[in-house]
């Protein structure tokens, strides 16, 4: 089967740094690959890249291709239309991932309406609405109509992030980047959200590209793990494999220093 | 359907006296524009008393040199001003949002050379930019004072939406409008301009109220609407003459610029409160 994803031998420079050093990674349809490595290890950038969203100034080189499609030298035009059939992210910090000024409703509705249109389904007030709540109770927020009126700012963060995934699922795309989804919340609300993610993305078979720095975390939701760090990844495989025998120093650390966290915890109690 | 009082958005809308104190100058203006479309004491290019009479009963503000009712001529003055402010603000905000919308989008290039070009334009005194303007046309009409305050506005409204707009495009959510494929025009209509119009508003607040001291300064070099307009400029130029004999023809004009000018600015700082709930928090 084709993969959604496909990068090989991705590097990237900004003013003669080298930022990604040959990076290459590959999800199939329905494959949940964890991206893992400290922060500016290159995790976002290559999530970025992969989505043709490097930030001005940045040259890459190598092979990307985004549902068979190269996205290296595309066209912004052609860009907009592939990311949306294609792609959907959630980001890490869920306030400033929703528009402020918007009812959050409103902002489900927008990429719903898209997607209604690109389907060739009916995208009518009443359907786009109807579409809303369904999604809203997807993610299991309670009292969708209610909820679907309020502003960003009047919502917890868990429920932020819900509304977040809300809007990527809206675009019912073939492969979900969450950009460290649950980094900025609390341990319970993480713990929903990961469950959430899990049951989303195995209920609508989507492929997940889950990025984090924190291993216990992605262990819960992937299949197979990436290991980066400084901009090249050191180690790659299905999760049981890597994280009980490590062959890389670095991972071999990650593993440790988690494991020593757990000793800890257990220790205490 | 549901509980309303879920629905309804808890932003804060306390309005302060200062927008009330604003809204009453600016509003008492507005409405002798108004009347003044209607009716006014006199007919405003009729003799009709004695030659720089003093305040009276019969004539509030005095008469000018010909004669004719002051007050009269300032209430017509208040039309010209309003008409000058939205009309230079309407331009001035069209061309200005244009012009930084297109920089904080452009290409690293284009943005270095727009922002350094209304740099230079700010540079200039905005008096100066609409005095070249209105010597590039035939002849000093009311439309080209318009014209000219509104193109001299414009550069300071430009840069202002360039770096709101570029901060607001930093933000994740427009990253996620971008990858679940909205297009710039989607970005810019449902997302930008939303999220940097109270900034903007209280700013073209604050330029009507520089709108209206340029065009009486305009009018008063001769350069703004040719007589027998009765703009506030024309009327302290004519009154320079006999400040001495009849002090009343210089202050008149000048009180309603300025009640005009101080309720606009009062208006924009109550506007500013509404807006951003956490300056209001403070006070």
């Amino acid at each position: 089967m084709r993969p959604v994803l496909d990068i090989a031998d991705l590097s990237i420079a900004a003013n003669g740094k080298t930022l990604l050093d040959k990076v290459s990674l590959s999800i199939a349809p329905g494959e949940r690959v964890g991206l893992i490595g400290e922060s500016g290890s290159g995790k976002s950038l290559t999530a970025l890249a992969a989505i043709g969203l490097l930030a001005p100034g940045l040259t890459a080189t190598g092979a990307i291709s985004l549902d068979g499609r190269d996205v290296i030298g595309a066209s912004e035009r052609s860009m907009v239309s592939l990311r949306g059939n294609v792609t959907a992210t959630v980001f890490q910090e869920p306030l400033t991932a929703l528009d402020p000024l918007q009812p959050v409703g409103r902002q489900i509705a927008e990429p719903l309406r898209r997607r209604l249109r690109r389907d060739g389904e009916a995208a009518g007030r009443t359907d786009v609405v109807a579409g809303v709540q369904d999604l809203l109770a997807q993610v299991a927020l309670p009292d969708p109509l209610a909820l679907s009126r309020r502003y960003p700012h009047e919502l917890s963060g868990g429920q932020r992030q819900r509304v977040a995934i809300a809007m990527a699922l809206a675009c019912r795309p073939q492969l979900l980047i969450a950009d460290e989804p649950t980094t900025a919340l609390d341990v319970t609300t993480q713990a929903e959200i990961l469950r959430l993610l899990a049951k989303l993305v195995a209920d609508n078979g989507m492929a997940l590209l889950f990025i984090s720095h924190d291993l216990p975390v992605v262990a819960r939701v992937v299949d197979r793990v990436v290991v980066m760090q400084h901009g090249v990844v050191v180690e790659a495989g299905p999760v049981g494999e890597v994280f009980s025998r490590p062959q890389h120093d670095y991972t071999r650390s990650l593993v440790a220093a988690a494991r020593s966290f757990d000793g800890a915890l257990e220790g205490a109690a | 359907m549901t509980t309303p009082e879920l629905t309804i958005p808890q932003r804060h809308r306390k309005v302060s006296a200062t927008l009330w104190v604003g809204l009453v100058l600016v509003g008492l203006h507005v409405a002798v524009a108004l009347l003044s479309l209607v009716w006014t004491p006199y007919d405003p290019l009729g003799m009709t008393g004695g030659r720089l009479e003093a305040p009276s009963w019969a004539h509030w503000a005095g008469t000018d040199r010909l004669g004719r009712d002051f007050f009269t001529q300032i209430m017509l003055g208040s039309q010209i001003a309003l008409v000058v402010g939205a009309g230079a603000v309407a331009i001035g905000g069209a061309i200005g949002v244009t012009l930084g919308l297109l920089a904080a989008f452009a290409s690293r290039w284009l943005d270095d050379a727009l922002a350094a070009t209304l740099d230079i334009l700010i540079a200039f005194p905005t008096l100066l930019i609409a005095m070249l303007v209105v010597a590039a046309s035939d002849e000093a009409s009311l439309f080209t004072a318009i014209l000219a305050i509104g193109i001299a506005l414009s550069a300071i409204v430009a840069r202002l939406t360039r770096i709101l707009a570029k901060r607001v495009l930093l933000l994740d959510y427009i990253t996620a409008a971008r990858t679940s494929g909205t297009s710039w025009m989607g970005i810019v209509l449902i997302h930008v301009l939303p999220n940097i119009w109270p900034t903007l508003a209280v700013n073209f607040a604050l330029q009507f109220g520089l709108a209206a001291i340029a065009e009486a300064s305009l009018s008063y070099l001769g350069l703004g609407a040719p007589p027998p307009n009765a703009s506030w400029g024309h009327l302290l130029q004519e009154a320079q003459g006999t400040v001495y004999t009849a002090p009343i023809g210089a202050f008149a004009p000048g009180l309603a610029l300025v009640i005009l000018v101080v309720g606009i600015n009062l208006l924009a700082d109550g506007l500013r409160d509404v807006a951003d709930p956490t300056r209001s928090a403070q006070r």
